[in-house]
């Protein structure tokens, strides 16, 4: 598995920039590996409609069985949300606990079962909570942990997943 | 396992492609800092130049209109940059002392290969650290001050220009942190800042220049970042702007700091572009005008929670 790991992220490596410029609000995006996107079904726990990012915990089941419990926050703020017709009431409502969607995720580089969530869709396929629909990222649905980072992405003296 | 890891390589190449895509595009005036002075509005109505009532914003595309290329940030960054820019002059040695004291979030990531290689921006562009072990004061909710209310506004949040029915100020209102300041245009002189208590928007007067409002600001609170990159401003520095409206849909401004305790010449900005955007599109629920939106002290402490999770800061 690391081995595939590698092989991957150095294919990936290859075509991507190593390190975007970090100009996002509050600078979150630096915290977060959003060069190596992956995608993955969950299920919503709570949802935060807050600035100066939305915040988010939800679960994941891998393959095996496992429920994995993730906490992360939205990259776009509230004012873009707001403006794109996603107001608080309607984002809440879209975004309760229990609810299935399949997110668009950028695993922290601290590596474990934290992220910035990129793009979010529910179970019809359509775009919620976001204005983001041109994100792209590797299915890794069951996937235990996700992608995690590696390489330059991983902070240093942080344990792995 | 090898089938996957190619499966995987594959789904990750249009990706990289749109990623790349996106770089290649870029503002139209990246790397051309005289590119932004001309204006891509083709509006050729009749109009006021002295009159900035409004609201304006540099990304009028989510607002369902044209997009401005020059209202952009120049340089080699995607154009959300928002910072003072320009060419920052060298730093006194107190300058440099504040200076390696603020650890901005915002820039390329001090250590990184790009901040490495990138030796043609200067260093505050290049050591950016992860949030959770800077020291953003905007990370505490603290007021952001004038400058960085100016560079910051206009992308995510706007700002609005109001004439005073007296026409003896202005108010500018900023969206993000809900923030506000007057240009006296009543003949006032600046203040003595010994005088005054510091403030973080500063005192300002204005006069005209031709159609150019010419304002100087002095009286500066000097816990204040001048831009999210952490370069610092003391309480004796002077901020000339010098906004223009060379077009009916554009506004725009050119900064220079002098502050003498920090930088050891003045300090000229980017140009700063801004769109007109009429009430009717910005709106939410019939509701038109910039949004209130504050930095809600207890939401940030729950945000830097994630922050600091995302950082594995203990």
């Amino acid at each position: 598995m690391k081995n595939a790991h590698r092989t991957v992220l150095s294919t990936v490596a290859a075509l991507l920039l190593a390190t975007p410029f970090v100009a996002a609000h509050h600078g979150s995006a630096i915290s977060y590996d959003t060069t190596h996107l992956w995608s993955t079904w969950a299920t919503v726990t709570s949802f935060s409609y807050q600035n100066p990012h939305p915040t988010m915990m939800f679960d994941r089941t891998t393959k095996d069985g496992t429920v994995e419990h993730w906490v992360s926050e939205l990259l776009t703020n509230p004012s873009v949300l707001a403006r794109a017709g996603w107001t608080r009431g309607k984002s809440v409502d879209a975004l309760k606990a229990g609810t299935r969607v399949k997110l668009y995720v950028g695993t922290s580089r601290a590596g474990g079962h934290s992220g910035i969530v990129m793009k979010i869709e529910n179970e019809q396929g359509e775009n919620i909570v976001g204005d983001r629909s041109d994100v792209k990222a590797v299915d890794l649905d069951g996937v235990p942990n996700g992608l995690q980072p590696t390489g330059e992405k991983k902070l240093p003296g942080q344990p792995g997943a | 396992m090898t089938k996957i890891a190619t499966t995987v390589a594959l789904a990750l190449v249009p990706m990289a492609m749109l990623v790349q895509s996106a770089i290649a595009q870029g503002p139209p005036n990246r790397g051309n800092p005289q590119a932004a002075s001309v204006s891509s509005d083709t509006d050729t109505r009749a109009y006021n130049k002295r009159d900035f009532n409004g609201l304006w914003a540099r990304n009028p595309q989510a607002y369902g209109l044209p997009r401005c290329p020059e209202c952009a940030d120049p340089g080699p960054w995607p154009p959300a940059s928002y910072g003072f820019l320009g060419t920052p002059p060298p730093r006194t040695p107190e300058g440099q002392k504040l200076f390696d004291m603020n650890k901005p979030g915002r820039g390329f990531e001090l250590g990184s290969e790009e901040a490495n290689r990138r030796t043609d921006l200067d260093v505050g562009m290049r050591r950016a650290v992860l949030p959770a072990f800077g020291n953003d004061p905007e990370a505490r909710c603290e007021p952001l001050g004038l400058a960085r209310l100016i560079t910051f506004s206009g992308g995510g949040a706007t700002m609005e220009m109001i004439h005073s029915q007296a026409n003896d100020r202005i108010l500018q209102r900023f969206e993000w942190t809900w923030d506000n300041r007057e240009i006296w245009l009543d003949g006032r002189k600046i203040p003595n800042v010994d005088d005054y208590l510091p403030r973080y928007n500063g005192y300002s007067t204005a006069r005209w220049e031709g159609d150019t409002l010419v304002v100087t600001s002095t009286g500066f609170d000097d816990r204040q970042w001048l831009d999210q990159y952490g370069y610092p401003i003391s309480g004796k520095a002077v901020l000339e702007e010098r906004w223009e409206r060379p077009s009916p849909n554009r506004l725009r401004v050119q900064l220079t700091l002098t502050d003498p305790a920090i930088y050891t010449a003045p300090w000229k900005s980017s140009l700063k572009v801004w769109t007109l955007i009429p009430k009717d599109k910005m709106a939410i629920g019939g509701w038109s005008g910039i949004l209130e939106d504050r930095c809600v002290p207890s939401d940030e402490q729950k945000f830097n929670e994630f922050r600091d999770h995302a950082a594995g800061k203990k």
